[in-house]
């Protein structure tokens, strides 16, 4: 058996799947909301317990992106000079040929994917609060309904984006998520920065 | 959700010169929709109740508005719902509670609304309104009585003529033909269900000037709603097409 080196801990994969979860019932029903779909509203007995759901699956998303900011919200600041050389090659993603600089624990892309969705998740969780709780500012619902919307057709473009980066075009990724582990000589080649970073090579 | 068939478009026509402020409207559309009386103060004025309610679907709405030549004028217009053909609390509700019927009157699913009081915040005439539990109420144009060939209750009491009924264009070009210069809600939001006949500025009775649906609701109803599953499949799309053309990213290339 190859050596293993734990990459995410438990309480990050979790909490990682407490947001997908939540994230992707999250957009059903949303989009259930902006194109009543009835066989959707349907299958949870109807809009007004779709609604139900929808908000406090709101609030369980909204506690569990602030828990991120544990794991990630460091690393999603700092960038050097390979980081910068990644986006040239486009992080290898457009050709196999080219060489992508060695990188750290996560990849440029991979920190400003997740500024992006800590900003927007805050937006959306904070204005799907405000209409929650404050229906009658009619001020404050028209700018919530307008963010709301806006950081939704961010999720839709984004989410994707993740899940197809983590699972189908990164193979071996998705058990990061999993059981947290993978063989200590891939994480040499994929993350050689952050192995050099922990003693290991 | 536009009425394709303008020409079976329904509508009620408010005569303001001919309102004699005797609020039966209000009576008969309290006794047809079973509405308790909303307990109001004197507080001066003429109008009671105050404003809509969730028990008062439609008001006379007074102002007194003396000049030199005419030192007591009191000037009396119906209120209700406007039945918008760009209906904005029909674009934004989330459930799909707002619906237009067959005659073209803008009325709701009582067990559908999910209390979001969302259509307050789109519609341009302060109309809905919500009850105890919660739940939308306004006009429904009596949409169970004119599906039954008869009249809304509000416009069946009227004793002077002040409110008609009947098909949209009709009374239009019959308003016009009566001598009534302005008809207020001809065109507004693609035509509004409540029209008025004014002879003078429809300012001075207190109608709205221009009204329309907040930008942001038009915004998000004509670009954001669809950039949402555009974009979702977009990206998956684009995604399958990375798969195939370009192909996961392989392991043995990225040696240091």
């Amino acid at each position: 058996m190859a050596e293993m080196i734990r990459k995410s801990h438990v309480d990050e994969i979790l909490n990682h799947w407490i947001l997908a979860g939540s994230c992707i019932l999250l957009s059903i029903t949303g989009f259930a909301f902006l194109f009543h779909l009835d066989p959707v509203a349907s299958v949870f007995g109807g809009y007004n317990t779709m609604k139900d759901v929808h908000n406090w699956l709101g609030l369980a998303f909204g506690l569990s992106l602030l828990y991120t900011m544990r794991h990630y919200l460091m690393d999603a600041f700092e960038y050097d000079a390979d980081d910068l050389l990644w986006f040239k090659v486009a992080g290898g993603y457009l050709s196999h040929k080219v060489t992508v600089p060695p990188m750290g624990k996560y990849n440029p892309g991979q920190k400003l994917y997740y500024l992006g969705i800590l900003g927007a998740g805050i937006a959306i969780s904070a204005s799907g609060l405000a209409m929650w709780l404050m229906k009658d500012n009619t001020t404050v619902m028209l700018i919530s309904h307008l963010v709301h919307n806006l950081a939704f057709v961010f999720f839709c473009i984004a989410g994707p984006v993740h899940i197809y980066l983590s699972t189908l075009a990164n193979p071996g990724t998705v058990q990061l998520m999993l059981s947290g582990t993978l063989p200590l000589d891939d994480a040499k080649k994929r993350y050689p920065k952050w192995i050099k970073a922990v003693g290991k090579m | 959700m536009a009425n394709d068939n303008t020409k079976t478009r329904k509508a009620i026509l408010v005569t303001p010169e001919a309102c004699i402020g005797c609020r039966a409207c209000q009576v008969a559309c309290k006794s047809w929709n079973q509405l308790p009386a909303v307990k109001t103060k004197n507080n001066g004025t003429y109008q009671n109740p105050p404003d809509l309610a969730s028990s008062a679907f439609n008001i006379i709405r007074y102002s007194e508005i003396p000049s030199k030549a005419d030192p007591v004028r009191w000037l009396f217009v119906s209120r209700r719902c406007m039945h918008c053909e760009d209906a904005g609390c029909m674009q934004i509700c989330p459930s799909g509670a707002l619906y237009r019927t067959a005659e073209g009157a803008v009325a709701y699913d009582r067990d559908k609304c999910i209390g979001c009081k969302l259509c307050v915040t789109a519609c341009p005439f302060d109309v809905p309104r919500y009850d105890a539990d919660g739940k939308i109420t306004k006009c429904h144009l009596c949409f169970d009585r004119i599906g039954a060939a008869m009249q809304p209750s509000c416009v069946k009491t009227c004793p002077t003529g002040a409110l008609k009924f009947g098909d949209r264009t009709e009374l239009i070009d019959g308003a016009k033909k009566d001598g009534f210069k302005t008809i207020y809600g001809e065109k507004d939001l693609s035509g509004l269900g409540s029209i008025y006949a004014f002879k003078e500025e429809p300012k001075l009775y207190g109608m709205k000037e221009n009204p329309t649906i907040p930008s942001s609701v038009v915004f998000w109803h004509n670009y954001l709603k669809p950039l949402s599953w555009i974009g979702l499949g977009g990206v998956v799309a684009a995604a399958a097409l990375h798969y195939l053309a370009i192909g996961p990213h392989k392991e043995k290339e990225e040696e240091v």
